[in-house]
């Protein structure tokens, strides 16, 4: 894809570095923040009153193959685009991002099923035309500009939708690629909220960081008694989605009431039974899979497979300066 | 074939590159690369290269224990062999580096030749086979005196095999027809100074396999023994016929020894004097007079070279040590000592050669000689075979030191008066002995000579150490081809050895025997060539004619092979493990 000189758009770098203006890393994992009203049903596998940690079981039949979606993103510089007049600017986002699966299976080991890798530049000036560079075209994404939020937000959220999009059609492409090298039965780990991807069959959401609680106070204690591989029974909660979830504890140091808690959760529209086949199957599998804390900062929730993704990944995105340099040649040639 | 791509994660160089390695494609050391560009104006260049190092890596691993996650299929990463690759050739001459990414093939057929100069070469000599099975050569020009001449080989005594590779080397230079005309003309002079290994060599080594044969005939050589050899050795102490002192062969070695008449008219007193040391000393100005004295006072006495001078008989080295100490230390008659010694020269000099002179009465004794009878064949001369051995291991170093200057400084004589028609190769193992580094001496002068003129006089210098650093640096810098087998550690990281790369010198600490490093001008990185086992019998145990010698205890000089006893081989000496002889294989190894 080639901009014509006509429609170049104008563009200026930023001169702060891009890391500085992303607070709003994760704004697609936030939006529960708010939702301190969320539904809860806690007795869907067992009562509430008969709360207590469940042990792994064992003899279960396994899947052939576990599949690791993620994706990252990385914004390579905010730039201005100033209007005709040269006298005010829209704030825009170049950034790359990738999202890929990784099958682990007993035949090949851990491998790369399917990478695939996005430039967008995401800005609200809705003239706005694609940025040509050495280093490829960044896409336009147009954003509607928000009231209340401030630009840089509801640029990085719209950058996040972008890389869920692509997550989605990673995971549909990585499921179709297990089958064709043999694995009938695979399980789908994702990492990050199942939100709006709850239709895939066989996946689990993996969430690393907690941002609000859920559960009533006499349940949470459940969630800090439990031991390494131990995980509370299944319950279904409803934010603005609704999907079963469970907490499970990754084999780890000792330490906070919380450490090494994770959420996992699957769709909603499944039995219980099901869900609680899942709850099962990932206290057996997840575990085997969690990191050590010398190696990696975010251990043991930081899954190897998804961190051995996340490194091909950040990979593919190329290198940063260079295309940060690209970016201001291509600002100057604007 | 295409085995990888230009890698771009290392500067890419016109003499150094690298290469990652394509799936299911493998590059190993030695193996000649060749990738090929487009410049704008000149068009194609081809750059050529010899693999020097393969680095093989998890590629996403960070900690050493991560391979075993990557082993367990918990984390993914990815095999990565790179391959570092020295710049043999660029053709045309325009250095340019090749590109990341550009394809790299391995090259076989006439693109290798092309890449390692063979196609260069008019005559070429086999020296063995390369690590692709292919043959590597040697440009005649570079060791026939053409353009260059001299071989220096280096290693450790034992494993390197040096011996054995300066033998295929001259066995290749006689029967490849590299020399074409010249090839009638072609000798070979060895000095033996390790038991008696190559007393063997025009017999068949029974050890001999068709898989070693075969290696001969890719090489495009005979898998045959020396055809024209003679060899030397010096008389058996207490024997007054002349039979040679050996012990494994007992037919077809001559005696060699200089008779007393020699030594005075050549005035070969010098020779008796070579340890560096002895040139630093006052007393050489009485070697030099006495030499002078010998050659006109002494006559001849009888036919067995025994000499007379003023009336005294000398029929053994003994007996003219007396003669010449009685002329130097004569108090009664001044005029005479003064002939003798020189007409200044202090007592304390007299004495200080007098002592020298009386040391070597034990160790010359057996190749001094007037009271053997006189042989036809005694003399060293190469003029009546092709390959020459001088059996010196039963000698004393002082004796070898002798005989080796002696039999050189006749040889470059000769070679002066007959002009360079001919090419004559000398073989000298341990080459420091007799031209260290510092000091000088007699031999060291000859070899020097040689080193420096023998290229016009056609008189090549094969010369083996085990460590080049101690040896002359003139002589290994006039030396165009360069060998190197397995070297002690630390003697590697002498500058003798720059011409090596980083790579090949830690290879040459565990080159096996039967691997050398053979540098040469044309080609800027050397090559690793494994020489095939030996034709040639190496050793008694190894001669495939049951006939051909009996026990150790057989006589009879040149007389005709004795009859075979039960076990012609229980008597023999264990000789594995001397230099120049490779060791039996096992059952399943490989020849070295």
């Amino acid at each position: 894809m080639s901009v014509s000189q006509q429609a170049r758009t104008r563009f200026h770098i930023d001169g702060w570095d891009p890391s500085y203006g992303s607070a709003m890393e994760d704004a697609g994992e936030t939006s529960a923040v708010e939702q301190s009203s969320a539904r809860v049903d806690v007795a869907v596998e067992v009562s509430g009153d008969a709360w207590a940690p469940i042990a792994p079981r064992t003899g279960l039949a396994e899947p052939d193959a576990l599949v690791f979606i993620d994706g990252v993103r990385r914004i390579e510089a905010r730039v201005w685009i100033p209007d005709a007049l040269d006298v005010s600017a829209a704030l825009g986002v170049a950034a790359s991002y990738a999202a890929g699966a990784l099958c682990c299976c007993p035949e090949s080991g851990a491998h790369l099923l399917t990478a695939e890798h996005r430039r967008g530049m995401f800005t609200t000036d809705p003239a706005a035309g694609d940025l040509s560079t050495r280093a490829g075209d960044f896409v336009t994404h147009h954003v509607a500009a928000d009231e209340v939020e401030s630009p840089s937000v509801i640029l990085s959220a719209a950058l996040q939708r972008e890389l869920a999009t692509l997550e989605l059609i990673t995971a549909v492409n990585a499921r179709t690629q297990v089958v064709a090298h043999g694995a009938e039965d695979d399980l789908l780990v994702i990492d990050g909220p199942l939100r709006g991807r709850d239709h895939l069959p066989r996946a689990l959401g993996f969430i690393k960081t907690h941002r609000a609680i859920y559960l009533p106070p006499e349940l949470n204690a459940v969630v800090a008694s439990l031991r390494a591989g131990e995980r509370t029974p299944v319950f279904l909660m409803g934010t603005s989605w609704d999907r079963h979830a469970w907490y499970l504890r990754l084999p780890c140091q000792p330490g906070s009431p919380w450490v090494g808690v994770v959420r996992v959760e699957c769709a909603a529209n499944m039995p219980a039974s099901e869900a609680i086949r899942l709850a099962n199957l990932s206290q057996v599998l997840l575990p085997k899979y969690a990191s050590v804390e010398y190696k990696d900062q975010r251990a043991p929730q930081n899954l190897v497979p998804i961190a051995g993704l996340e490194k091909q990944l950040r990979r593919r995105l190329g290198d940063q300066r260079f295309i940060y340099r690209a970016l201001q040649l291509a600002a100057h040639s604007s | 074939m295409e085995v990888g791509k230009v890698a771009g994660t290392a500067d890419s160089t016109p003499l150094k590159f690298h290469v990652a390695v394509a799936d299911g494609a493998y590059l190993q050391l030695d193996d000649v690369v060749t990738c090929t560009r487009d410049v704008p104006g000149v068009g194609k260049v081809v750059t050529s290269g010899i693999v020097t190092d393969v680095i093989s890596r998890h590629e996403g691993a960070s900690f050493g224990s991560d391979v075993f996650l990557i082993a367990d299929g918990v984390m993914p990463a990815q095999v990565q062999e790179v391959a570092e690759v020295t710049t043999t050739r660029v053709d045309p001459e325009l250095f340019v580096p090749p590109r990341p990414g550009s394809a790299a093939h391995r090259a076989s057929g006439e693109v290798r030749d092309r890449a390692l100069y063979f196609d260069q070469m008019d005559a070429k000599v086999p020296v063995g086979l390369g690590r692709d099975g292919q043959p590597v050569f040697l440009n005649l020009e570079f060791l026939d005196g053409t353009r260059g001449a001299h071989v220096s080989i280096s290693g450790i005594s034992g494993v390197a095999t040096k011996t054995s590779f300066a033998l295929f080397l001259l066995h290749s230079v006689f029967t490849s027809g590299a020399l074409g005309g010249r090839q009638t003309n072609a000798k070979a002079l060895i000095f033996s100074v390790k038991g008696e290994d190559l007393l063997f060599l025009d017999q068949p080594n029974s050890k001999l396999t068709d898989t070693h044969a075969s290696v001969y005939s890719r090489l495009g050589l005979a898998a045959a023994p020396f055809a024209s050899t003679g060899f030397f050795s010096p008389p058996a102490p207490g024997d007054l016929t002349g039979r040679p002192n050996v012990k494994g062969r007992t037919s077809g070695v001559n005696a060699f020894w200089w008779t007393l008449d020699e030594f005075c008219q050549r005035e070969l007193m010098r020779y008796v004097f070579t340890d560096v040391e002895d040139e630093k000393n006052q007393y050489t100005m009485v070697v030099h007079q006495v030499a002078a004295r010998l050659k006109a006072d002494a006559v001849a006495a009888g036919n067995d070279g025994a000499v007379s001078i003023d009336g005294r008989h000398a029929r053994t080295w003994p007996e003219l040590i007396d003669i010449v100490c009685d002329k130097l230390t004569d108090d009664t008659n001044e005029v005479e000592r003064r002939r003798w010694a020189g007409p200044v020269t202090g007592i304390g000099t007299i004495n200080a050669f007098i002592r020298r002179l009386r040391s070597s009465e034990r160790h010359l004794t057996p190749i001094l000689r007037g009271d053997l009878p006189a042989a036809g064949n005694r003399q060293i001369s190469t003029s009546n075979q092709q390959v020459t051995v001088v059996d010196l291991h039963a000698l004393h170093d002082r004796a070898q030191r002798f005989v080796v200057g002696v039999v050189l400084a006749a040889e470059t004589e000769r070679k002066e008066a007959a002009g360079a028609g001919g090419l004559l190769f000398t073989m000298l193992d341990e080459l420091n002995k007799y031209a260290p580094r510092d000091g000088s001496s007699p031999i060291k002068e000859v070899l020097l000579d040689i080193a420096e003129r023998g290229r016009s006089l056609g008189i090549i210098l094969i010369g083996a150490q085990q460590t080049a650093s101690e040896v002359e640096r003139r002589i290994v810098s006039n030396s165009s081809i360069k060998v190197v087998g397995r070297l002690d550690p630390a003697e590697a990281g002498r500058p003798e050895y720059g011409f090596l790369p980083a790579s090949q010198r830690g290879r040459a600490t565990l080159a096996k025997p039967g691997t050398m490093f053979v540098s040469q001008p044309e080609i800027p990185v050397p090559l690793a060539v494994e020489f095939p086992f030996p034709a040639w019998a190496t050793r008694l145990s190894e001669v495939v004619d049951p006939t051909f010698s009996n026990s150790a205890s057989a006589g009879g000089g040149d007389a005709a092979a004795q009859p075979a006893a039960a076990d012609p081989f229980s008597l023999l000496p264990d000789l594995d493990g001397d230099d120049g002889a490779i060791a039996e294989p096992g059952p399943d190894e490989p020849p070295f």
